[in-house]
């Protein structure tokens, strides 16, 4: 069953129950608790496909929760705990979403070890995952977007989950947020996307989520082999550039950029240079979706 | 120590740390001469002067000084007294 099967009123029932809202992300089941019914609306389009969880045990327990501050004592304020603990401070009323999404991906990237973890959007073509990792102003989760909707199935754009036996990757298709620019520049590149509200003042500026196409979400247990590595970086007004990257770099990069490199020890060091080893590693300079989408096909076709 | 070779630059995994370095041909070559037995600074310029064919002056030897000073920091290799 998905939650786009419960109405609204079942939805807000079972976020204020004893039980949850218990969702299928990828590998992972998180049991969501709220009384705030303003995370209603959002939470029943954005999450439509994801598939209910009921009879399955929760890897994280999350809640927002109400929070009265001395400093603040007029204003609304909720806080986001997992297990009970609170891992950021307070944010105001409005910016729940942004904050229970936020908070899972915390979760996750402190917790999972069973995972190679990196801090990467991930999609995949003709069957090979094409790793695209974070560094700053690559404008990942924004490509991400645009990949997504030209025939790139999506894993995720946050996580790069690298299981370490196999050599494959997992997909975790989850809300992408948007931020600033980039929501107008996907809006209109992207009308058929499906964002969520702009959500504004948090401390990246404007959110809007793009919600995962439904086909993505509906592969989600399905893993795949990675093939390319791309380090992507969006400059104005710049000619495309995809060239080769030395490997030394691209195991340089991609090892500090791994959430739990340092705590998986030799297991991520090989699976590191294995990975290396098997794929192609690029560096992308881009500006415009047209070409960046052109350069990417004509990649993953070769 | 886990070394994989990148053309000519290296990734060492160090066990005991759980750390990765990254090294070039000459930070390698130095770990190497010194698993393999100890050396005085200057025994072990004249062998990097040999190996990569180099001349053993003064700011070489500074360099590789250095580059000791470091391994040691990183706890690649330990300085040692010599017997009396």
């Amino acid at each position: 069953m998905k939650v786009g099967q419960l109405s609204r009123k079942e939805l807000r029932s079972r976020l204020s129950s004893e039980n949850g809202l218990r969702v299928k992300f990828g590998p992972f089941i998180v049991r969501i608790q709220s009384f705030l019914p303003s995370l209603v609306d959002p939470l029943h389009r954005l999450y439509v496909f994801y598939a209910l969880a009921d009879d399955d045990i929760a890897e994280f327990h999350v809640q927002i929760v109400p929070k009265r501050s001395p400093r603040r004592p007029f204003t609304p304020l909720l806080q986001f705990l997992v297990d009970g603990q609170a891992p950021f401070p307070a944010a105001p009323v409005h910016q729940a979403l942004t904050m229970l999404e936020w908070g899972i991906n915390l979760a996750i990237a402190v917790r999972v070890n069973h995972f190679l973890l990196f801090h990467c959007a991930a999609v995949e073509r003709n069957g090979h995952v094409l790793l695209l990792p974070a560094w700053p102003g690559s404008g990942k989760t924004t490509l991400c977007a645009a990949l997504i909707h030209h025939g790139y199935r999506l894993f995720s754009d946050e996580f790069g989950l690298l299981e370490l036996q196999s050599g494959h990757l997992f997909p975790l298709p989850r809300l992408m947020p948007l931020k600033n620019q980039a929501i107008d520049a996907i809006r209109n590149f992207l009308p058929e996307a499906t964002l969520g509200p702009e959500i504004h003042g948090t401390l990246k500026g404007t959110v809007a989520h793009v919600r995962p196409p439904e086909a993505s979400i509906n592969r989600e247990d399905e893993s795949a082999a990675p093939r390319w590595i791309v380090f992507p970086k969006w400059i104005a007004n710049q000619p495309l550039q995809l060239e080769e990257m030395p490997r030394s770099e691209a195991f340089l990069l991609l090892a500090s950029n791994a959430f739990n490199y340092e705590v998986l020890g030799q297991s991520a060091f090989d699976a590191v240079t294995s990975l290396i080893q098997r794929c192609e590693c690029r560096k992308l300079v881009y500006s415009d979706f047209g070409s960046v989408l052109a350069a990417l096909n004509e990649l993953t076709d070769g | 120590m886990r070394v994989v070779d990148w053309d000519g630059e290296f990734t060492v995994f160090q066990p005991a740390a759980g750390k990765t370095h990254f090294l070039n041909e000459m930070g390698l070559r130095i770990l190497i001469m010194l698993d393999q037995s100890p050396q005085t600074l200057e025994h072990l310029c004249q062998l990097l002067a040999e190996h990569f064919s180099l001349l053993p002056d003064e700011s070489f030897m500074q360099q590789i000084q250095k580059t000791l000073y470091r391994f040691e920091a990183l706890g690649l290799i330990a300085s040692i007294h010599s017997p009396r």
